[in-house]
């Protein structure tokens, strides 16, 4: 309980903080998949859902390091750059994969800012993206 | 009469260990003196969490956290006077630290975003790019009170001192300008460069600068004003130049590009921690220290051979847009 007060907190003060300044927003979540981090980084690129929300820039197999950009250009954020990473888990068969976005709000000019287009807003919106992307991505890989 | 020599016996031991005790007392402070001078430091400025990490960089440790104002951003360090300014985009104001002790000596209120910070070679005033009202703030460093300011282009973003020409050069993103300035705050040259130039670097005869849209650096010659271009990795953020030598973060790459100057071509890409940002040397201990934004660490390399020594964990977001090594 006092974990999510603790979350709950945080996140409306990351949220509020940044209302100045040119400052680019992160989000970064993960997911644990049943599955070994080779299986699971193999499947990352094989996946077409994702594909269809960012074009890749790049597979790094090396480093199971993937960097998108966004397709859609209707959002409320701009300058969108993210990437997903697999790594091991706590056993060989399992591994975690994150995903870590970075981006800006739309109105980058002096305040105040106008309504839908501050960085909550634009935090709110990628999670959006990246939560059921990961999930999705999960059943995705233990259905296999 | 034997009393009387067991007195002056006593009075020498008292005497002996009085000047023992002196000594090594003198020898701690001297040691603890010597310590002091010759220990390098990196300040990392962490957006993400309001702090500011302290990484000794000879047991390359981190060694504290200071919490300064709200996003805390650019930096600069001064090297003679030992104490680093910090630039808080949340709260308008600027963070003193006192970099003999690391702590916090001052705020200094500004009622705009400061977005980069630099001195002039004497270290007695403080250049800010305000990046809201377009303006060059100065900040008097023997007085720690903002004592002037001056007009500039669009969305002021990198600032740097040229030693040589004793000019102030500015980066703005916006309008992709690059604008030189005298001592004197008129401005001597205005300069089309990249899309969205952004962090700069000013070394002899010329001006550095990452555009961030363009994956490249434009190079700018301060005596004849002639100019080009060179590709580096995506979005490159900050630059910075030793011995004839680039060495560019590219943020999207999670890379630094090496460039050699000379022969015009990339000599080396080395991987960093996730979207690196920023970076800066330290030449007495032969090491190259970039920000990871993206990973919440700093990546240190030695300088020579590029290879990695070691990440360090620092705080959310980190960041350091400028200066950012006590040496």
């Amino acid at each position: 309980m006092k974990k999510i007060i603790f979350a709950l907190v945080a996140i409306i003060f990351s949220a509020s903080v940044f209302s100045h300044g040119p400052t680019p927003q992160k989000v970064q979540e993960s997911v644990t998949i049943a599955a070994s981090p080779q299986k699971t980084w193999e499947a990352l690129k094989n996946y077409s859902e994702i594909k269809k929300i960012m074009k890749v820039r790049s597979f790094k197999d090396k480093l199971m390091k993937a960097k998108y950009e966004l397709i859609e250009k209707d959002v409320p954020f701009s300058d969108y750059n993210a990437q997903i990473r697999v790594k091991k888990g706590a056993n060989d068969n399992e591994s975690i994969v994150q995903w870590t976005a970075r981006f800006y709000r739309t109105y980058k000019l002096n305040p105040p800012i106008p309504e839908g287009q501050d960085d909550a807003t634009a935090v709110a919106a990628v999670k959006k993206i990246v939560g059921p992307g990961l999930e999705g991505f999960k059943k995705y890989v233990e259905s296999q | 009469m034997k009393q009387k020599k067991l007195s002056i016996f006593t009075s020498k031991i008292l005497y002996f260990f009085i000047l023992t005790f002196f000594l090594v007392f003198l020898y701690f402070i001297y040691l603890d003196s010597f310590n002091k001078e010759n220990i390098s430091k990196a300040y990392i400025t962490n957006q993400g969490d309001n702090t500011v990490s302290v990484i000794n960089l000879n047991s390359l440790k981190k060694v504290k956290t200071i919490n300064v104002g709200v996003a805390p951003l650019g930096i600069t360090v001064l090297q003679k006077k030992q104490l680093v300014f910090i630039g808080n985009v949340g709260t308008d104001d600027i963070s003193v630290i006192d970099a003999v002790n690391d702590k916090l000596i001052k705020t200094i209120k500004l009622h705009t975003a400061p977005l980069s910070l630099t001195s002039n070679s004497e270290e007695t005033e403080i250049y800010i790019t305000d990046w809201f009202k377009n303006n060059i703030l100065t900040i008097s460093v023997e007085d720690l009170k903002v004592s002037g300011s001056f007009k500039v282009g669009k969305t002021p973003s990198g600032v740097t001192f040229n030693e040589k020409y004793q000019y102030i050069i500015i980066s703005n993103r916006d309008e992709n300008t690059i604008e030189i300035y005298d001592k004197d705050h008129k401005l001597v040259k205005k300069i089309k460069a990249g899309a969205h130039p952004f962090g700069i670097y000013s070394i002899d005869d010329f001006v550095y600068v990452a555009n961030v849209y363009d994956d490249s650096v434009s190079v700018i010659n301060l005596v004849d004003w002639s100019k080009y271009n060179f590709l580096v990795g995506a979005h490159p953020y900050n630059v910075r130049v030793h011995n004839e030598i680039a060495y560019i973060t590219n943020t999207v790459d999670d890379t630094l590009t090496i460039f050699d100057l000379s022969s015009k071509k990339t000599i080396k890409t080395i991987e960093t921690g996730e979207t690196p940002e920023n970076l800066d040397f330290n030449f007495k201990l032969n090491l190259l220290v970039n920000t990871n934004w993206g990973s919440d660490s700093i990546s240190i390399f030695d300088a020579q051979s590029l290879q990695l020594i070691k990440e360090i964990k620092t705080g959310a977001q980190s960041r350091s847009f400028g200066d950012f090594i006590l040496h």
